[in-house]
């Protein structure tokens, strides 16, 4: 698989660090756009489709802020091929008119599509792939429903209430895509959880806090795996180094110390005493670093190479996880669920945290740590200049299907229109490394848009077109 | 006290050395459905050595060979069964990775299981570990009689039994991920032994000597490169001499360099894709069959598209609920595959029924035709056990396997009369005093007479405690 690059934004400041960035295994320094990205495990994902269309659009909503009027798009091989006013139509093409169009919507915190049993499991590591776990052939129904609502890819996790829940994926909504066309990234981010009520009743103050240690003990372990592959990759450099240097020194001494060794035996027999050889001596080739694919998924969580995902909702509990994660400087914390957030909004802000809020309209079945959640959370925390992610809460398929209606009723209290927009869209597709594919309406990029008629996140609109991996999946009449 | 009853009946049945004969046998047959050509009409099949020496119409016997006149009956190749479970002390093993396991430790030869095999006219049996295990045990065809599994034995590594699907304590992901670990490890201890091997450190050979492996045998002296297709390779295997790999890796090394076969099964559609992935990465994709759940043919373009055969290992339809609409659809599993061209054989162990005609006539009644559905029992299975040149069909060369038939093998009405194995005839229902027993209630010898009470474990009636289930006035209450 081949190496992702890092969103970091928090430049690594340390000599220590800077110099393991020297080294080829790290990703490259923060700072960097994005240049090359995971694709799915086999094959090449959704550029195949033949389906091609052009979109006479009323407005196009590029990105958040940035709007063009009467433009017309050209979607094809998978992804939006042109944009512009003078954009021509290929003969026999078919053509779509729409008032609006925009990206489609992203839930970063999906429970739809994928095997039950693994959403449930308490017995996730860090290096369980949810990529697994999904299942291309079940929840049919519900994923056209999802698209329907304008919302075209989810982020979903095994293990959603394990201490570590593994490896999160990106997929496409789409029920007619195969696996390997529905994955957008297979490994998006690595999640956790501290301090939730799992089965039994919840925690007491200490254990909570016990979880907080682990998970840094977990990137602490993580750090630990790269440094020493990192120490052991630099030795074996210095090693063959030196090794090549000692020889050629060797080679070069090599008629003096035949000399000298012809001497001392001439003069052994002479002395009539035992000819003694010189003693060689060499540094110990190091050794490798036996293999562990949890700690190499700490590691990657550790150095921002993936984001690190944390359900936790208590101030207590907000509050001692930021402590103990501020000396892992490339760390990329998102906080998920974050109840009582509010208590730590300027750590959040300082720190670069985002938050990634459930705004749920009732639930019947609340656990502990989700009581005093309430709508306006997103529009606090958003106006304490917080990022937030908008998602569904990673424990009912159905709900993603009700994202937007989620995201309205969040700005109905409070979060600006244009911020829940961006966290539906952009917003979650950088915090998933999706950018490159997901989030705006641009060039180059994967096809997964909507034509609207109206605004998007109004109660008055609806979705008419959907586009998922350049195929058209929703029209009026389906 | 009933099953001293069974057993004391099946001893009856199996010691019945009368029946056996020298692997010498001619059967004139009414009828000879032979599975590879047209029926013959009043033909003779002559076994000699066990093998079929001539199979027609106008035969010559020899003069000394015993004649077995059957011409009121049908022959009729055994049926074959592909996989199965059963016939094992215990069919499933704790240990997640286990293929240093062999089912002929477990292997029961006086089970049951077998002794109906004889009547359901099966005459061949891969025996393979059940689906509870991420990488199980090796299995190994059997012929379902003898008092050895030697006896038995027909061959004896037919491959390593692997499942996609959870076993208990796990969920699809971490299935998933113990699948993966099992080949990464495999990967890494080789890697291992040859770098320590370079490193002029040889504790695998004194660990092999410890552990008292086979180390002077030409296989196990030799040294080979890895061979097979998997996407990955060990450089410089051939400096470590076969003998010395660990035992529970050597087995797995097989499956990578595709020296054994494997089954692979998977309980839900979503697990094809996890199973092929596996096999295909690790290099063993061309010596798989996958054994299927019914809901499997939601993934048989996958499977097509892999080029394997399945072995249907459950209910030939699959019924499922629309969640939309609540309606029932019925989907007969077979005809999916053979539309795609996937190659499939029937297996009988699932709960509608124990036997393989009836899973051949099912198909036969969901309009399919005579032909394939009586290969999908005989010729097919032989073809995937790689025993397509020994069993299935009545052909000259072929072991002189023969069930002879009270009418056609797939009407309802018909019995089977004897079973000829390797020209010996080890079922007569004539003397199956078991059947006679259930069919006509004819009491066996020795046995306490029909009605008559068991005797009394408990001296006074006081003591005797009641079985029924007390009645909980409080069970209704919320």
């Amino acid at each position: 698989m081949s190496r992702r690059s890092t969103f970091n934004r928090v430049a690594p400041n340390r000599v220590a660090l800077a110099a393991l960035a020297a080294l080829s295994i790290i990703a490259a320094p923060a700072g960097a756009e994005p240049a090359t990205r995971t694709a799915p495990d086999d094959g090449d994902p959704a550029a195949e489709s033949s389906e091609q269309y052009l979109i006479n659009a009323g407005r196009v909503i590029v990105r958040p802020g940035e709007v063009l009027e009467n433009v017309r798009i050209l979607v094809r091989g998978g992804s939006i091929a042109a944009l512009g006013r003078d954009v021509e139509a290929p003969e026999g093409i078919e053509e779509i008119s729409g008032a609006v169009v925009c990206a489609g919507f992203i839930d970063p915190w999906s429970a739809l599509g994928v095997d039950a049993g693994s959403l449930r499991d308490q017995r996730t590591e860090p290096a369980t792939r949810t990529a697994d776990a999904i299942d291309v052939h079940g929840q049919r129904h519900l994923r056209r429903e999802a698209l329907r609502a304008g919302v075209v890819a989810a982020r979903v996790q095994a293990g959603g209430l394990a201490r570590v829940g593994g490896v999160g994926a990106v997929v496409r909504l789409n029920p007619d895509l195969s696996a390997a066309e529905a994955l957008v990234l297979p490994d998006a981010v690595l999640a956790m959880s501290v301090g939730l009520s799992r089965g039994g009743g919840a925690m007491d103050v200490f254990d909570r806090q016990g979880e907080v240690d682990r998970v840094r003990g977990a990137l602490d372990s993580g750090l630990a795996y790269r440094q020493n592959e990192v120490e052991y990759r630099y030795d074996l450099e210095e090693w063959e180094k030196a090794m090549a240097e000692k020889e050629a020194d060797l080679e070069k001494d090599f008629k003096k110390a035949k000399k000298d060794r012809d001497k001392g035996l001439a003069k052994a027999e002479e002395d009539d005493k035992e000819f003694k050889e010189k003693k060689y001596k060499e540094d110990k080739k190091p050794r490798k670093p036996s293999f562990d694919s949890n700690k190499a998924a700490l590691a990657r969580a550790a150095h921002g190479e993936l984001p690190l995902v944390v359900q936790v909702h208590r101030a207590a509990e907000l509050r001692e996880l930021l402590k103990a994660t501020a000396g892992v400087d490339r760390l990329r914390l998102v906080l998920a669920g974050a109840t009582e957030a509010e208590s730590v909004a300027e750590t959040l802000v300082e720190r670069r945290v985002s938050v990634l809020v459930a705004p749920s309209l009732a639930r019947s079945d609340a656990r502990d740590e989700w009581a005093g959640a309430d709508l306006g959370l997103a529009g606090r925390l958003e106006q304490a200049g917080v990022e937030v992610l908008l998602g569904s809460g990673g424990e009912t398929p159905d709900l993603t299907r009700d994202l937007p209606l989620l995201a309205a009723s969040a700005v109905g209290h409070g979060l600006e229109r244009e911020a829940a927009f961006e966290a539906l869209t952009i917003g979650a597709a950088r915090s998933l490394d999706v950018a490159d594919q997901l989030g705006t309406v641009e060039v180059g990029k994967s096809a997964d848009i909507l034509v609207l008629d109206g605004a998007p996140l109004l109660g008055t609109t609806s979705v008419q077109y959907v586009f998922s991996a350049g195929r058209l999946v929703v029209t009026p009449q389906n | 006290m009933r099953s001293t009853i069974q057993s004391a009946l099946a001893l009856t049945l199996l010691a019945a050395p009368l029946l056996a004969g020298d692997g010498r046998l001619a059967i004139r047959a009414g009828k000879i459905i032979t599975q590879a050509g047209e029926a013959i009409i009043d033909g003779t099949i002559v076994i000699e050595n066990g093998r079929i020496t001539a199979v027609g119409a106008e035969v010559e016997v020899p003069w000394d060979v015993e004649v077995l006149d059957a011409t009121h009956l049908t022959a009729f190749p055994g049926f074959v069964e592909a996989h199965g479970n059963r016939g094992m002390d215990r069919p499933n093993e704790n240990i997640d990775v286990a293929p240093f396991l062999n089912i002929r430790d477990s292997i029961d030869p006086v089970n049951f299981y077998f002794e109906d095999s004889l009547r359901w006219g099966v005459t061949t049996i891969n025996v393979q570990q059940g689906a509870s295990c991420v990488i199980g045990g090796q299995g190994m065809v059997v012929k379902p009689f003898g008092m050895t599994v030697e006896e038995m034995l027909v061959r004896p590594a037919s491959g390593i039994k692997l499942s996609a699907s959870p076993k208990s304590g796990k969920s699809r992901a971490t299935q998933a991920q113990a699948l993966r670990k099992a080949f990464t490890e495999l990967e890494h201890y080789l890697a291992g032994l040859v770098q320590k091997q370079k490193d002029g450190d040889d504790s695998a050979r004194r660990e092999a000597l410890y552990q008292g492996r086979d180390l002077d045998s030409e296989e196990a002296r030799e040294g080979r490169a890895q061979a097979g297709s998997a996407a990955w390779t060990v450089a410089d295997l051939e400096l470590i001499p076969r003998g010395e790999i660990d035992e529970k890796q050597a087995p797995l090394l097989d499956l990578v360099e595709g020296r054994i076969p494997a089954w692979f099964y998977c309980g839900a559609p979503m697990d094809v894709r996890v199973a092929l992935e596996v096999a295909r990465k690790n290099g063993f994709l061309a010596q798989t069959t996958l054994v299927l759940a019914s809901s499997c043919w939601k993934a048989a373009d996958e499977i097509a598209e892999a080029g394997v055969p399945v072995v249907l290992s459950a209910a030939l339809m699959h019924i499922e609920r629309d969640p939309v609409t609540g309606e029932e659809i019925e989907t007969f599993v077979p005809k999916v595959f053979k539309e795609k061209g996937v190659r499939y054989a029937l297996a009988s162990s699932n709960q509608s029924t124990q036997s393989l005609w009836f899973q051949a006539a099912s198909c036969v009644a969901q309009g399919m035709s005579r032909a394939e559905a009586l290969a999908a029992v005989t010729t097919v299975p032989a073809d995937i056990l790689g025993l397509g040149k020994r069993v299935g069909s009545l052909e000259k060369g072929k072991d002189g396997n023969v069930l002879l038939l009270s009418g056609d093998p797939l009407s309802v009405t018909s019995f089977v009369e004897y079973v000829v194995l390797e020209g010996s005839t080890v079922y007569d229902r004539s003397k199956d005093v078991r059947m006679r027993h259930l069919l006509e209630g004819e009491t066996p010898e020795g046995t306490a007479p029909a009605g008559s009470e068991e005797p009394k474990v408990h001296e006074h009636e006081d003591e005797v405690v009641t079985e029924e289930e007390p009645v909980d006035a409080g069970e209704d209450k919320e």
